[in-house]
């Protein structure tokens, strides 16, 4: 049995929900917005893990759960909590369930795609970089600072450099220019990160289950998620092959940080260095399988019913370090 | 130089500050997450070769990481002076921000670091109650059985685990510490079983509360990244000491 929970409109999801539908794997599809409707418990006796979800129409034991696919939107947000107040009882309840939900997942022994504390590498930029070169890729030369003079200097370096956050709360990435040069007085309340740029073509690759789907995007923008906005069209995005390294490089970073599934975003220079941004531990993969028509939701919804299910990180989830 | 990383109100911190600089480790410097948080300047480095950083604190000293031989990690968070100094609108972010910098510049200290940052804890992974039951009990300690459930408000899970706690006759605190522990007497089997789940944690240095009846029945209650180091006392001092001279390897 697969559970899926998240929002089922939200394009990965529901791409994960078709894939098995049309596989007839057993799977269900938990819609967070209906909690109210739910329950939830676990036990764990003697490292045996037992426990109760129930649905608006049924009770699944937990143990049966082999693949789990969480994409949960902050239980916080719910359109279904707007006007609680802070201390009510159903908001309460909402994180109760969640909460419970998720330390579940996390110890589950199932296949997770993917437990939250391997996910939490991605919360550092520059620490996730610190591992990512330890896997023989580059990453770029980067600054953390509060003193405006280090970072004019770096610029004088560098030339060309960009400015962006470390953390997981999502920024455009945008190339320092003399405008905000005149404003960097204000880092100094909080260190911020400063990129030399690197030129080159990026690539997307997702890997999952021992294969790596590249997606190469042609953009004239500095961050190809904003396109439109930042060079006026959008990202072109194809399919391309990676050699067999690469490849595996990508394969064996996404299992050392403990990871089922992964997004990894490459720039590969046209002298053929290949520097590594991130690896994105929650990919929105439905944006490129839809330009590509790689069949990435498949690889995935495979992975989920894969039996007998075989762990590819160690006991319990690996906190890389 | 050594450094011992800690907020200014940890007592058991400050504690083993005084007990290596009286065993000589020199030079060793205490710094505190408040003066981290004034510090004047910031330079962190990430490349492809490695990671550096260097703080210049508000009386003008600077630490570079490359001069540093070994640290005693006992950072939580960052000071939250920083989320504090930010509108309304970034407080939530400039907090995201700089608990993230302080992971990766922490991880690119060099030399023996007790405890490791984790994306989990800035002095190692703070797993939750559920995840600590079941590493425990894979580890060979005894273990009560775990229950949650979405009906339980917060409040009255940590009454129920305290309840659990008060079940038993005896609270023993042990630290594990690179394979060894120190602390209460515990039976070898029981000493050695802590000493795997601080391992399987990946976390050098693990403080376990166990609960046992007349000495028997030794039953996991709880563990820490962030141990009273008192508990452990001179011998648990002396072997820290050791590592973070001779830079033994986790």
């Amino acid at each position: 049995m697969i559970l899926l929970c998240g929002i089922p409109s939200e394009a990965p999801l529901r791409m994960i929900a078709s894939r098995l539908e049309e596989m007839s794997a057993d799977f269900v599809l938990l819609n967070q917005r209906d909690f109210a409707k739910c329950d939830l418990w676990f036990e764990i006796e003697s490292s045996d893990i037992t426990g109760e979800l129930k649905t608006q129409d049924r009770i699944f034991r937990l143990e049966d759960f082999t693949g789990i696919y969480p994409r949960l939107m902050d239980d916080r947000l719910l359109p279904e909590l707007m006007g609680e107040a802070d201390d009510s009882p159903l908001r309460a309840f909402c994180r109760g369930f969640h909460d419970t939900l998720i330390r579940w997942m996390e110890i589950a022994p199932a296949c997770v795609i993917n437990r939250c504390a391997p996910m939490a590498s991605n919360s550092s930029k520059p620490y996730q970089a610190q591992l990512i070169r330890q896997h023989g890729f580059y990453v770029p030369e980067t600054l953390i600072t509060n003193d405006p003079q280090l970072v004019r200097e770096f610029r004088k370096k560098h030339g060309r450099i960009i400015y962006k956050s470390i953390s997981a709360i999502r920024s455009i990435v945008q190339q320092l220019d003399s405008e905000d040069e005149a404003r960097l007085e204000q880092i100094r309340w909080c260190p911020t990160q400063f990129q030399a740029y690197v030129d080159g073509v990026d690539v997307r690759v997702h890997t999952i289950n021992g294969e790596a789907f590249a997606t190469a995007i042609d953009s004239d923008a500095t961050d190809y998620r904003y396109a439109g906005q930042q060079s006026g069209r959008p990202a072109g995005l194809r399919e391309v092959e990676l050699c067999d390294e690469l490849k595996q490089k990508c394969i064996g970073l996404t299992q050392s940080l403990g990871l089922e599934f992964a997004g990894i975003d490459l720039r590969i220079t046209p002298e053929d260095e290949v520097y590594c941004f991130e690896a994105n531990p929650s990919p929105a993969f439905s944006y490129y399988e839809s330009h590509t028509g790689q069949p990435i939701s498949q690889a995935v919804a495979h992975r989920l019913a894969s039996r007998p299910f075989v762990r590819h990180e160690p006991e319990l989830a690996l906190m890389a370090s | 130089m050594w450094l011992v990383l800690c907020s200014s109100s940890d007592a058991s911190a400050h504690w083993a500050f005084q007990g290596l600089l009286q065993m000589g480790l020199a030079p060793l410097q205490l710094v505190t997450a408040e003066s981290l948080a004034s510090a004047r300047a910031w330079e962190h480095h990430v490349n492809s070769s490695g990671a550096h950083v260097t703080i210049t604190l508000a009386n003008g000293a600077v630490i570079r990481s490359s001069q540093i031989r070994g640290v005693l990690n006992r950072l939580v968070a960052p000071s939250d002076f920083t989320a504090r100094c930010a509108v309304d609108a970034y407080r939530q972010y400039a907090a995201a921000e700089t608990q993230a910098f302080y992971l990766s510049w922490l991880h690119a200290l060099p030399g023996a670091v007790i405890n490791r940052p984790a994306p989990l804890g800035l002095s190692g992974p703070w797993f939750h109650a559920s995840e600590w039951t079941l590493r425990a009990s894979r580890a060979g300690l005894r273990t009560c059985t775990y229950r949650q459930s979405a009906r339980d408000s917060a409040a009255i899970t940590d009454a129920r685990r305290a309840s659990f706690s008060r079940e038993r006759t005896a609270a023993h605190h042990v630290i594990a510490l690179h394979g060894e522990i120190f602390g209460a007497q515990v039976p070898s089997d029981v000493a050695h079983a802590c000493g795997r789940l601080a391992k399987a944690a990946n976390t050098r240095m693990l403080g376990l509360q166990l609960n046992s009846r007349e000495g028997d029945e030794w039953t996991f209650a709880d563990a820490t990244v962030l141990p009273d180091l008192r508990a452990g006392g001179v011998p648990l001092l002396r072997r820290m000491a050791q590592i973070l001279v001779t830079g033994e390897p986790s």
